[in-house]
């Protein structure tokens, strides 16, 4: 049983995950991304219409990433350009997202309920089938794709590309003080584009994912607040990728633990809160700390 | 002294009509897109929404919740409390009229509606007083307690839906039906127009006379400006928050009373059809105005209505108003129309 | 050889109805440390954006090198070797110090690009190296924003140098730093100029400027009206071009005998608020027909003593108004008890920009009668108060509905004054009040300070001008880090006012 809840876990972390770790950077930058819940739907569509389409998982991916990168530098544009708030048009954003959707769905398909195409081409598994053979976390390794072996070397690598590339050091600099970064002659402005467009990209992967990894449907319910907790989870990690990854983890645990706990007699629907009431418990003992120290 | 009156009129009017503008037209190229003629789908909408004494009324109804919201969402934004959280207490406040309308005893006959209201306020004000507090005292961010707080609204009523108050006859994801005593009247069977419209109405009247007309609301506006010359000017800012969300949780609460015992008769799962967001691009759309907040509502009322009879009877999808609705609250916030939300200076 | 490192010719700007520069001509000869003074407002601040590139000049143009240039934006005139240090340092507080060292032209390896490495253990042999030349110490590593204000200072001034400035323009960069650091940022400059860099160097201390330049240029409303090498002109000469030829004006001061204690402060301390400083055991009185000065350097817990005696901040000792004892009490509560306040930070602080000139001159007066009645708020009697509170202090509007933004510096600071004073409180707590004002406005609101003091009120003044503290106190106290160094009467001589306010710990 605990080898199914960690299998679980860990394929429902991904798209979290990869949602999380855009939104972190696009924080880092200086904009709150309340639209990657927007981004992982249209993700989701377009992946699987393009794998459907094309035949080929990676091409779908790539596609989904491209539309939720475009979609985000857009996104972007309204607030570095045309001096949108970022939450409203965030909000805003989501709810355009969704209607586009269902429009889409409805003059194409017919109905606006679940997209099932034919011929859609899932995530490959990384591993032959024979590791579930192994104890503990066979049934785990068995189950690996490739976005989820992306996600975690994104969580290993953004601490290098924040610390120690230019690009990294621009978008903390904006984030911490956009008129230093225009007075040394750098474009602030452009800088966010750049890290909308990043959780905008990986918003889109985390789309694909859900989509691809098990049963190559869309429909319109299928990111059910996975960008928001993806934002629960870079407050949670205080937009540092390590913590946040973990918070992430924390968020795939009790999701996958939720079905489990189902037959314990712990109703599910309640288990759902649990992820916002931690973030709500997090801010608030994080701001009473601060309080007290600055006392 | 009248061309500054003019001005700041001129500058609501461009405010509104521009993100309509934009919406309009988006969708004017998403219809010819799909070979519909947009003028020939905008004239229907017109004449579905407003073309009979009947649609108007059901223009009304479909904008009765939309005034709760808004006037909820712009006690917030007025006072610089970026309050997400609308939706949230919208739920709550209507699961608890609904609770209270079929729980408590129908003898008390006319006594029951007016206790199921002040019943969903006072679970509204409870449940926005908790971000709001955490915001004075802790310097919590409302922003992400109140939309943290949507999704617990959500996952609590739903639970409770499914749980302890299911009905018995019914199968899932609904309450019994309040007591015909509990019920809001219709104002004109048979359509569903009933009044908590005129509720609405007097909610949106007394938010007016409140932002402009007491000590309170105009306390609300200077803090909205400028918190630490309200502090300055001896303004308790902690106060003007608490109350600005407390106020907000008993419209928002009184919205989903009204909408419980005067459109559903019951709670069920998907009570809110986004009622709590529409609510803000309203009181955007509206610049925390109440003449442009009554405008704004009755517009996605009109869409609302209409989209529903458009898509029985051309090939429009119901799921345009949602486009035109997230382009109007994308829009509302640009440049020029950008409205007083302060930004925080982490320093 | 270059005659003009970086100069101006004839250059005018208006920015609407005002005429910001009205025929500017400056020169800058090559490795000179060059100042300009003149009052807040006389079109310094315009100049030095002209000379940037972020504003374009009407008429006349800008000259690098001997030649007429004329600048696209501030990228070009970074390009052409001009840099500035604002007064608002332009560091990321959040980013260590070598990270704002290198930001926008970091050393890379390997090959360039935004994903490029940056070169950690090359851009700090850079720093050092620059830190070395001229002089000074620097903890790379340090957050920026927890970085001592010089050392902040002086990083900045090092990433100029070192994205290859050749002319620098400060802007009055003394005016958050402590003596010591004054002299050591000038000996930083001496050092830089040695090497063969242009300093422009913006101020209004005369003091400052016979210290440290070579050549000093006067601007007054708008034009240049006097320019000399400083070998050839004296400190007295310069002061009487900056203000129309006359010594500052010296207002009517009465100073009558003055009453019974108003405002009496004993063991007042305050609990550090973060950064600032805090007060430390401060005890003094205000009289009833007195306004007592309060001189000292910048940050030297200035601003804190005025938010602790109106209760913007937690203090610790007493605070007696009249024998009424208001320790403790919030910021409504003291005001009741009859205290003004004037704050330093007129923008942020002093008014709601944004709010109608009514609103603001009736602001905290919304629960009072005849204004508001309980729960009603009458927009009658509030119109009615508030053209009579404008009216009193003359203050010179279009409409009341208009937004007080609309109103120049000085108008606006009357409409706080108008606020404050209106319940005839019997202390005023008043900080920079003639800060962004012109020359018209600071006498309109000296007159007004007078007038109070005359009718029996009590003031508390701080200035960041000795002249305006000497001309209207009765007598000043000197605070250096957070205590009250001493007293000293109104004319007393500026050199031991100087003397006190850098004496003991001052950091």
């Amino acid at each position: 049983m605990i080898e199914q809840i960690a299998a679980a876990a860990i394929l429902l972390t991904t798209p979290i995950l990869m949602a999380a770790m855009g939104g972190l950077v696009n924080r880092q930058g200086g904009i709150v991304n309340i639209a990657l819940e927007a981004k992982m739907l249209i993700g989701a569509y377009v992946a699987v219409v393009v794998s459907s389409a094309s035949g080929s998982w990676m091409l779908a991916v790539l596609a989904a990433a491209l539309v939720g990168t475009v979609i985000g530098w857009l996104f972007s544009l309204t607030i570095t350009r045309l001096g949108a708030n970022m939450i409203i048009a965030g909000l805003g954003l989501n709810v355009l997202a969704a209607g586009a959707l269902g429009f889409v769905m409805t003059i194409l398909y017919g109905s606006s309920g679940t997209l099932r195409l034919p011929d859609t081409v899932l995530l490959p598994r990384l591993l032959p089938e024979g590791v579930s053979q192994i104890p503990l976390i066979g049934r785990m390794l068995a189950g690996l794709d490739p976005l989820t072996v992306l996600a975690w070397v994104s969580v290993a690598a953004l601490p290098f590309l924040l610390g120690s590339t230019r690009i990294g050091l621009w978008i903390r600099a904006t984030g911490n003080a956009a008129q230093v970064v225009r007075s040394v002659g750098l474009r602030p402005a452009l800088v966010q584009d750049v890290s909308t467009a990043f959780a905008g990209f990986f918003s889109g992967l985390a789309g694909a994912h859900l989509a691809l990894y098990s049963i190559g449907i869309f429909n319109e319910g299928l990111t059910a607040g996975r960008g928001f907790i993806a934002l629960a989870a870079f407050y949670f990690g205080r937009n540092r990728p390590w913590p946040t990854a973990a918070a992430c983890l924390l968020f795939g645990i009790l999701d996958a633990a939720q079905i489990r706990m189902q037959t314990v007699g712990l109703p599910p629907r309640l288990m759902g809160a649990l992820p916002y009431l931690m973030v709500l418990a997090i801010l608030v003992l994080t701001q009473m700390r601060s309080l007290r120290r600055a006392k | 002294m009248t061309s500054t009156l003019f001005k700041t009129w001129l500058e609501r009017g461009t405010g509104f009509a521009l993100p309509v503008v934009i919406a309009l037209a988006v969708s004017a190229v998403v219809l010819l897109a799909i070979g519909e003629s947009p003028l020939d789908t905008f004239s229907l909408i017109l004449s579905e929404s407003f073309g009979s004494a009947r649609r108007i009324a059901s223009t009304l109804s479909a904008a009765t919740p939309l005034l709760f919201t808004a006037v909820a969402t712009a006690i917030c934004f007025r006072a610089g409390v970026f309050n997400v959280g609308v939706e949230g207490a919208f739920l709550i406040g209507g699961l608890a009229a609904v609770v209270a309308g079929f729980s408590l005893p129908a003898s008390l006959g006319w006594a029951l509606t007016p206790i199921c209201l002040a019943i969903a306020a006072a679970f509204g004000a409870a449940w926005l007083w908790l971000p709001g507090w955490l915001l004075a005292r802790l310097e919590v961010d409302e922003v992400v307690s109140t939309l943290m707080l949507n999704f617990i609204a959500a996952a609590i009523t739903g639970y409770l839906v499914n749980g302890p108050f299911l009905s018995a006859q019914s199968g899932n994801n609904v309450t019994p039906p309040v007591h015909e005593a509990a019920e809001l009247s219709r104002l004109m069977p048979p359509a569903t127009l009933h009044s908590g419209f005129l509720i609405g109405l007097a909610i949106l009247f007394v938010y007016a006379i409140w932002a402009r007309r007491t000590p309170a609301g105009v306390e609300g506006a200077f803090v909205g400006l400028n918190r630490r010359f309200s502090r300055a000017v001896g303004i308790s800012v902690r106060h003007t928050i608490i109350l600005a969300m407390v106020l907000s949780g008993v419209v928002a609460g009184l919205g989903g009373a009204s909408h419980g015992l005067g459109q559903l008769y019951r709670y069920t799962d998907g009570f809110s059809a986004g009622y709590g967001f529409t609510g803000m691009a309203v009181a955007l759309l509206g610049r925390n105005h109440p003449v442009g907040m009554l405008l704004g509502a009755v517009l996605f009322g009109a869409l609302a209505s209409a989209g529903t009879t458009i898509q029985l009877f051309s090939d429009i999808p119901l799921d345009l108003v949602n486009i035109i609705q997230g382009i109007v609250m994308i829009f509302s916030v640009v440049e020029l129309g950008r409205i007083t939300i302060r930004r925080r200076a982490r320093a | 050889m270059t005659a003009i490192a970086l100069g101006a010719s004839h250059v005018w700007k208006s920015y609407g109805r005002v005429q910001a520069n009205r025929d500017i001509t400056l020169a800058v000869a090559p490795a000179e440390i060059h100042a300009i003074v003149g009052e807040n407002g006389a079109g310094k601040s315009t100049l030095m954006r002209i000379l940037q590139g972020i504003e374009r000049p009407d008429r006349g143009h800008v000259i690098v090198n001997d030649q007429k240039t004329e600048f696209s934006g501030p990228a070009e005139a970074l390009a052409c070797g001009i840099g500035m240090v604002h007064q608002e340092f332009m560091l990321a507080p959040d980013l260590s110090l070598l990270e704002n060292l290198v930001l926008g032209d970091e050393p890379v390896r390997g090959r360039g690009g935004p994903l490029a490495r940056i070169d950690w253990a090359a851009a700090e042999a850079q720093g050092r190296e620059l830190a070395d030349r001229i002089g000074i110490e620097v903890d790379w590593h340090r957050r920026s924003g927890s970085a001592p204000v010089h050392i902040q200072q002086f990083v900045e001034i090092i990433r100029l140098l070192r994205r290859g400035t050749r002319i620098l323009i400060l802007d009055e960069p003394t005016a958050v730093l402590a003596p010591q650091q004054v002299n050591e940022l000038f000996d930083l400059l001496r050092r830089i100029r040695a090497d063969g860099t242009t300093i422009l160097f913006i101020s209004h201390k005369i003091r400052e400027v016979t210290a440290l330049a070579d050549r000093v240029t006067v601007i007054r409303q708008g034009a240049t009206v006097f320019s000399a090498a400083l070998t050839e002109t004296s400190a007295d000469e310069i002061a009487s071009h900056i203000v129309d030829g006359t010594p500052p004006p010296r207002a009517a001061s009465e100073r009558g005998a003055p009453g019974d204690g108003v405002l009496e402060v004993r063991g007042l301390s305050a609990l550090s608020v973060e950064k600032s400083r805090q007060l430390r055991d401060i005890s003094f009185t205000v009289r009833a027909g007195e306004i007592v000065g309060l001189a000292g350097v910048a940050g030297n817990g200035q601003v804190e003593l005025m938010e602790a005696l109106f209760g913007l901040i937690r203090s610790t000792g007493s605070v007696h108004l009249n024998g009424t004892d208001l320790s403790g009490l919030r910021p409504d509560r003291r005001r009741a008890a009859g205290i003004g306040f004037i704050s330093a930070d007129r923008g942020q602080e002093g008014l709601a920009l944004a709010a109608s000139i009514e609103d603001n001159v009736i602001a905290g007066s919304q629960r009072q009668p005849p204004i508001g009645k309980g729960w009603w708020l009458s927009r009658r009697a509030l119109r009615r108060v508030a053209l009579d509170r404008l009216g009193r202090l003359s203050v010179r509007y279009g409409a009341a509905r208009d937004k007080v933004s609309s109103l120049s510096g000085g108008n606006q600071q009357r409409v706080v004054f108008a606020r404050e004073t209106a319940g005839t409180p019997p202390l005023l707590l008043v900080s920079q009040p003639t800060r962004g004002v012109d020359l018209n406005g600071i006498a309109a609101i000296h007159a007004i300070l007078l007038d109070f003091r005359a009718r029996g009120g009590a003031v508390l003044l701080a200035s960041e001008e000795l002249d305006e503290l000497q001309i209207l106190s009765d007598r000043i106290l000197v605070m250096v880090d957070g205590r009250i160094a001493g007293e000293l009467a109104a004319d007393a001589d500026r050199g031991e006012i100087g003397r006190m306010m850098v004496m003991e710990g001052a950091a």
